[in-house]
């Protein structure tokens, strides 16, 4: 059954107050919702699979330790992803500069056939990788997380016409980078 | 060339974003337009390569990881039997904690920058963590993984990217550093935060104190001692306040910069001395500690001899007794210390109950006879079965204590005895019997 936008708010909502007031199944059901997305979100971002789980952990603790901070009134979903975000992008910055993104990008499942889809995986990281962080940033939220202008302007807390911009440009990169490599 | 507004309504009727309106002028803008036609049709194609890619799944153990490190009171899986943390999550808690108390740390970075950008960086992480987030408090206090109380200052406001944001360069700049990540990542650190007497070590305002000084930085950056640290005996040790107060010592401090004295920690003997009330006594004793931060000591120390010696109840009990630390603070005493003969003795179960006994103890506070101790010929002697074996005879002992002995000890031509083995096998046997 798919979740209508108001019903996934409203499960957050509770599932947030629950871990406030200590219910100790709450936060697993926090992690349930949402450990898949963020998870996501941060291997698109990074491109290799053991930061994305790092990143995901720290975007949980970080969650959980400032439970209290957030605002109800706002989506738990924006706030969330908006850790994530900046974590993913925190992590882009500790790099080391000499490690090459070409060839740290690894996002296939492990023992992994190199088929089709796992072709198109690798050529689709890649091109992300060719992105400026920040423009990669909107085109996951978009595109993997298929999130509106307005959404992702909530989450990178940054105009619509910005995120418009950021989007338009990459994905004209995108589409030459795709091209290069074979689609 | 396609105007600005027509690649936006193109792009966003690939979006869905286009009102009904909008998707109207897309559709005559494409009819009429070749350029527009293909550039449509390109961004569709990209848009149907990432709608190829499907969601991977997060790895199995992630979710108990992420529960794992989760504060108590908001962990909903019961606690494992294996720790308070995973190792994984104790780095991460580390960093977090880091970023955490960024800003409070802004003005302390500052100060301490020197500190920082100086080659001791791998023990730098330790002492911020320590003396300005404080370590992870024990997994019993209610409201823990820091952070907690601490997320009261943000109450009232929606978190910002500055609260998620590692903002300060010279934090970064640490974990950009290698000899850190290799600190955080190493298994002896892993170890070392995952223990409950570490952390209660930790804890201690003694030990912070022992943090801040470049000796215990230089210690930490050594394989030695971050050997020692991941030992269980040394992490009891370093929970017992003597130890720490220990760690406050200049003297100590100045010990654990030697490596002949890290090299003695790391050792199996040394740890267990550690584990032992009675050293861990001797520890809290100035003269003891005097001792510790002697060349000679840290000499004998490295020697295996001496190690098994601090293996040994009765040594340690010796180390414990104000005589013997007495005799510690003493130089000739020391020197004895260095030297390989003596040693041996300390290593010789006799020579050990000798220690244990008090009037053999005497005798050690008695300058005369640590002179003799110093002396070659009387080590030579120690260095002789019958005559640790007269050691181990009370009488002897008595004899020892004996202010007239002592002098006799000092004596050249009586310490010349000892040289010769049926001369001193013979001189104590008729000692003995005239003492009987």
């Amino acid at each position: 059954m798919i979740e209508t936008p108001a019903a996934a708010d409203e499960q957050d909502r509770a599932l947030v107050q629950r871990c406030l007031e200590g219910q100790r199944d709450a936060a697993s059901g926090l992690v349930d919702r949402y450990q898949k997305r963020l998870f996501n979100v941060a291997l698109r971002m990074l491109g290799n699979v053991q930061d994305a789980e790092d990143v995901t952990q720290t975007v949980f603790l970080h969650a959980f330790v400032e439970l209290r901070t957030y605002n109800p009134r706002y989506r738990f979903f924006s706030w969330i992803y908006r850790i994530t975000v900046n974590e993913a992008l925190n992590m882009l910055r500790r790099r080391k500069p000499t490690v090459t993104l070409e060839d740290e990008f690894d996002i296939r499942a492990p023992g992994a056939a190199p088929d089709r889809a796992a072709e198109v995986q690798d050529r689709v990281g890649k091109a992300l990788m060719s992105l400026k962080p920040d423009d990669r940033a909107v085109v996951v939220l978009r595109h993997f997380v298929d999130f509106s202008y307005q959404e992702i302007a909530d989450v990178l807390e940054v105009p619509v016409r910005t995120v418009k911009s950021r989007l338009f440009t990459a994905r004209d990169r995108l589409r030459l980078a795709l091209d290069e490599r074979g689609h | 060339m396609l105007h600005r507004d027509h690649i936006e309504l193109i792009h966003q009727e690939i979006d869905g974003a286009n009102t009904p309106e909008g998707s109207a002028a897309f559709r005559s803008l494409v009819e009429q337009d070749p350029e527009a036609r293909a550039l449509a049709a390109e961004l569709r194609r990209v848009a149907q390569v990432f709608e190829q890619v499907a969601a991977r799944e997060p790895p199995p153990h992630l979710k108990q990881a992420i529960l794992d490190a989760l504060p108590p009171q908001a962990r909903a899986a019961p606690r494992t039997e294996s720790g308070w943390m995973t190792p994984g999550a104790i780095i991460r808690w580390f960093v977090f904690q880091l970023r955490l108390a960024t800003e409070r740390m802004e003005e302390a970075i500052m100060t301490k920058k020197t500190m920082l950008i100086g080659s001791t960086v791998v023990a730098a992480v330790v002492v911020i963590a320590g003396i300005v987030t404080g370590f992870p408090p024990g997994s019993r206090v209610a409201g823990t993984i820091g952070g907690v109380e601490r997320a009261a200052r943000y109450q009232g406001r929606a978190m910002t990217q500055a609260d998620v944001t590692l903002q300060n360069p010279e934090i970064q700049a640490l974990f950009q550093n290698h000899e850190i990540l290799r600190l955080v990542q190493s298994d002896v650190f892993r170890q070392a935060m995952a223990s409950d007497a570490f952390r209660q070590a930790m804890a201690s305002d003694a030990f912070r104190q022992a943090l801040a000084s470049d000796a215990f930085r230089q210690a930490l950056a050594n394989d030695a001692f971050r050997q020692a640290m991941a030992n269980d005996a040394f992490r009891q040790a370093m929970a017992n306040d003597a130890f720490r107060q220990a760690m406050a010592n200049d003297a100590f401090r100045q010990a654990l910069a030697n490596d002949a004295f890290r090299q003695a920690l790391a050792s199996d003997a040394f740890r267990q001395a550690m584990a032992n009330d009675a050293f861990r006594q001797a520890l809290a004793n100035d003269a003891f500690r005097q001792a510790l931060a002697s060349d000679a000591f840290r000499q004998a120390m490295a020697s295996d001899a001496f190690r098994q010696a601090m293996a040994n109840d009765a040594f340690r009990q010796a180390l414990a007794s104000d005589a013997f630390r007495q005799a510690m603070a003493n130089d000739a005493f020391r020197q004895a210390l260095a030297n390989d003969a003596f040693r041996q003795a300390l290593a010789n179960d006799a020579f050990r109950q000798a220690l244990a006994n008090d009037a053999f103890r005497q005798a050690l506070a008695n300058d005369a006879f640590r002179q003799a101790l110093a002396n070659d010929a009387f080590r030579q002697a120690l260095a002789n079965d019958a005559f640790r074996q007269a050691l181990a005879n009370d009488a002897f002992r008595q004899v020892m204590a004996n202010d007239a002995f002592r002098q006799a000890m000092a004596n050249n031509a009586f310490r010349s005895l000892a040289q010769s083995e049926v001369l001193s096998q013979a001189f104590m046997r008729e000692a003995m019997r005239v003492q009987q």
